[in-house]
């Protein structure tokens, strides 16, 4: 029937014109007003999925945040960053000169119900040497191993080579004391790391290989079911050492793309939101209604470009140095409307070992980089094209093309290589494979160890699965940070670390860019909720402020 | 051409209409790169980019009519030297496509038997074959993927309807007098092939290709969308729709002007096919 095909085709066209409805500028609800208490629903989401839900396992930072949610560590972090007693009951005792640590536990803390124990039981010491086991055992593979080497006899037990730890020390039920064979400073940020969460024997034993499915700890919150990729659900832990106001149920929505987590966000079906597309980020920037509760904030990471030091042209110093003066960082944040910070060295300014005017930071100037060229015998440019390798998606093609663009004007014919994020994580961790790339790094515990030891220490470098992708060595910046590590004196460690700074910015195996930023946003009624500078989306202090009301003037405009 | 079907053609307006876009949009990819006020890829980073990040609009700056994408390239640019991928892609494919269908439908058509038989049980495999999955695939698996590969990629996996109907028509005519008579009067195989047979069956590949490059077309901008057309900074429709989509309320011209292009190409195909169709093929 042609009559109502034209009708339709008129519509079309007229809801094309006429575009869509005005969306509403301001949160849709807000809180009652009241004390605060417990009950409600937390809804949350992530732009991936999970895959497991154990501690020892997961390695980036939404396992670490769902870790977050079930288990507690003995250490912890606040609000400034400094480290705190957490399942400890205070800061462990140091002695014998910075390689012995004493650790006293909190009395009463207990496990979540779990099969042969519907309610809990209480953890003890033996809960920590076990779990400590289990992470350094050599069946399980954790990434988390190197962070606990300096532990006497971790090493071999992780080897297979004997079946016990000497530098865990069970001394009663409450009282553990770990030896390690030589000082180190970043000791106490691994016992605050996921890795170091204690499990109860137990359930392990119980779930065997599912005990990532079936988590027990002895965190805020209890597990309660997963659909997988789609939803992992929570509810409150009433049993909680540290229990305060909480939502008494958590929601955490699996592979929720940006864009659609923003509408759903803005329609109040989310409570909270912490990475948008451009767009959704600019409007969050520019609404009034949203700002109390917007917060946008440097992350403790670093990005750059990572040149393979062992293979042409990034072999020579002069090429990679050239790169560094190349890239025209301020196009770059502009282009990314400021939600990147421009950086010029390792450590980013919020994280502890950040050095302050250094004197060689990375910066554009192209009279330098053309002269550095030409020291390497190219002063018409590079006579080969060179591959730039990124991960996937729209992000990291604008970033492609932006260093594609710089390295242009100063004689590098750059070509751009996507690949899929695991690829990507293959291929430029396998020696000699990729010459250059972008890539980051986010920090594992607030200190500047976290940022030199994994990338540029030469036991960082693997033929496969390298942490050093640069794959750079050097005798001088590897003593350096072994003594830095040791160092016990605040300000000499500091020192240390600039030294180490300038010798990096000097050889630049990478060229630093820049530092991201994030923004996170929350609903009106979502209370207590503030931005940790260690652990993203860290929803532990949130409560509902139920129930809440729906804004009905023009700024929050549903009618 | 027969001459019947051109007098056809010409009376169908929706036909004519679609012949017009067909040549503008030809044209644009053919002549676009010498018209195109800039370089496509050259970033004007302080000129089309403003303070917060958002490309500049149309009209804003003298000099750059559409405005910037989101690195601050020329627009219009990039929409020029799009368009000539869009059609060297879509027109290529189609190129390989029709000479692969017309090859295996004329002569399978033909001699029939064991032959006819095989091929025609290829294009049963090659149409069971999920299209947009094996060429993203197989766009992946190859170490560094070129244009060319994706013009043999599509063309190689778009020749079976092609096949199947000069195949049909080729039977059809097989068993005409005039055959018989050209082979008792000794013609060889190839000229009466070459002779007899490709002009009648001629028609619908003409038909059937016209609306092949249409489909080619979004096929490309699909694949481009998915990051496995043209590789960065190169721009094609479809890239530069993909490009556009993070900043859809900030600046809608980002994705309505290669999308208006890519509709208007696949529109003007499409009627100029029916059109064609309709003129080779007044039974219908």
């Amino acid at each position: 029937m042609p009559s109502t095909r034209r009708i339709e085709v008129l519509a079309a066209l007229a809801l094309l014109l006429v575009g869509c409805p005005e969306e509403p500028q301001g949160p849709r609800y807000r809180g009652a007003g009241g004390e605060p208490q417990t009950g409600g629903t937390f809804v949350f989401h992530h732009e991936s999925n999970l895959d497991s839900l154990d501690p020892h396992l997961g390695y980036n930072e939404l396992a670490t945040m769902a870790s977050r949610l079930i288990y507690d560590g003995l250490l912890d972090y606040d609000h400034d960053a400094e480290l705190v007693p957490s399942l400890a009951e205070a800061m462990p005792t140091i002695s014998d000169g910075g390689r012995r640590f004493r650790f006293r536990l909190r009395q009463g803390v207990r496990f979540h119900p779990m099969p042969g124990y519907p309610q809990g039981r209480e953890l003890t010491t033996a809960d920590v040497r076990y779990s400590l086991m289990r992470l350094m055992s050599p069946g399980i593979a954790s990434p988390g191993f190197p962070f606990f080497r300096t532990i006497e006899g971790a090493d071999a037990y992780h080897a297979g080579e004997r079946d016990d730890v000497p530098g865990i020390r069970v001394i009663d039920r409450y009282t553990i004391e770990f030896q390690l064979i030589e000082p180190d400073q970043t000791f106490l940020n691994a016992m605050a790391m996921t890795f170091s969460y204690p499990l109860p024997h137990e359930a392990v034993e119980h779930f065997g290989d599912e005990f990532g499915r079936n988590p027990v700890g002895t965190g805020p919150n209890v597990f309660v079911r997963w659909e997988r990729g789609v939803q992992v659900e929570f509810r409150r832990f009433a049993g909680y050492w540290n229990a305060g106001p909480s939502p008494s149920r958590l929601i955490f929505l699996e592979n929720l793309q940006r864009g659609v987590a923003a509408m759903r966000f803005r329609n109040g079906d989310l409570d909270a939101i912490h990475r948008q597309n451009t767009q959704d980020f600019l409007f969050f920037r520019q609404a009034d209604a949203w700002h109390p509760t917007t917060e946008e904030f440097p992350l403790p990471s670093t990005w750059g470009i990572i040149m393979n030091t062992e293979i042409a042209p990034f072999d020579d110093v002069h090429v990679r140095r050239a790169v560094a003066y190349g890239i025209d960082r301020e196009a770059w944040v502009r282009a990314r409307s400021s939600r990147i910070n421009a950086a010029g060295q390792l450590v980013p300014p919020n994280v502890w070992g950040y050095a302050e005017d250094l004197e060689n930071e990375h910066h554009m100037d192209l009279a330098r980089a053309r002269e550095e060229l030409a020291l390497a015998g190219y002063p018409d440019g590079l006579p080969e094209e060179i591959e730039l390798l990124t991960g996937d998606g729209d992000v990291s093609r604008i970033y492609g093309e932006l260093f594609q663009s710089d390295m242009a004007r100063i004689g590098i014919r750059v070509r751009l290589k996507q690949l899929a994020f695991a690829t990507f994580l293959q291929q430029s961790g396998t020696r000699r494979m990729v010459q250059a790339h972008l890539s980051g790094w986010n920090m594992d515990f607030p200190d500047a160890a976290s940022f030199f030891d994994p990338l540029f220490h030469s036991r960082a470098i693997a033929d496969e699965s390298s942490q050093n992708r640069a794959f750079y060595s050097n005798p001088e910046l590897d003593a350096l940070l072994d003594r830095a590590r040791a160092e016990t004196d605040r300000a000499a460690r500091l020192q240390m670390y600039r030294e180490a700074a300038t010798i990096l910015n000097d050889d630049a195996p990478w060229a630093f860019v820049f530092n991201p930023m994030l923004m996170e946003v929350w609903q009106p009624y979502v209370k207590g909720y503030r931005p940790h500078p260690v652990w993203s989306e860290d929803y532990r202090q949130v409560w509902l402020d139920l129930p809440r009301q729906r804004i009905t003037d023009r700024l929050g405009g549903a009618e | 051409m027969d001459p019947r079907a051109w007098r056809r053609f010409k009376k169908n307006k929706g036909a004519v209409f679609g012949a017009v876009l067909v040549v503008v949009v030809c044209l644009l990819g053919l002549l676009g790169p010498f018209v195109a006020p800039h370089d496509p890829n050259e970033q004007y980073r302080d000129t089309l980019l403003h303070e917060d990040g958002i490309p500049v609009g149309s009209g804003e700056v003298d000099g750059f009519p559409l405005g910037g994408d989101t690195v601050g390239r020329d627009q219009l640019s990039r929409l020029l030297w799009g368009g000539r991928v869009s059609m060297q892609v879509a027109i290529s494919a189609t190129a390989i496509a029709v000479f692969l269908g017309l090859l295996i439908g004329v002569t399978s058509g033909y001699f029939g038997g064991a032959f006819d038989m095989a091929a025609m049980r290829g294009v049963d495999v090659v149409l069971s074959i999920p299209f947009l999955l094996l060429a993203i695939t197989v766009q992946r698996v190859i170490r560094n993927p070129e244009l060319w590969t994706l013009y043999l990629l599509l063309g190689f996996l778009s020749w079976t309807a092609l096949a199947r109907v000069t195949r049909a028509k080729t039977m059809q005519v097989r068993r005409l007098e005039y055959i018989q008579a050209a082979q008792a009067l000794g013609m060889s195989t190839a000229r009466i092939l070459w002779r007899h047979v490709l002009p009648n069956v001629l028609g619908p590949a003409i038909v059937i290709g016209t609306t092949l490059v249409a489909q080619m077309i979004l096929v490309e901008s699909a694949m481009s969308y998915l990051g496995l057309g043209v590789q960065p900074p190169d721009a094609s429709w479809g890239s530069m729709l993909k490009e556009g989509q993070e900043m859809l309320r900030a600046s809608p011209g980002l994705m309505l002007f290669p999308s208006a292009l890519i509709v208007t190409t696949v529109f003007g195909f499409n009627l100029m096919g029916e059109g064609l169709r309709d003129a080779f093929d007044p039974k219908d």
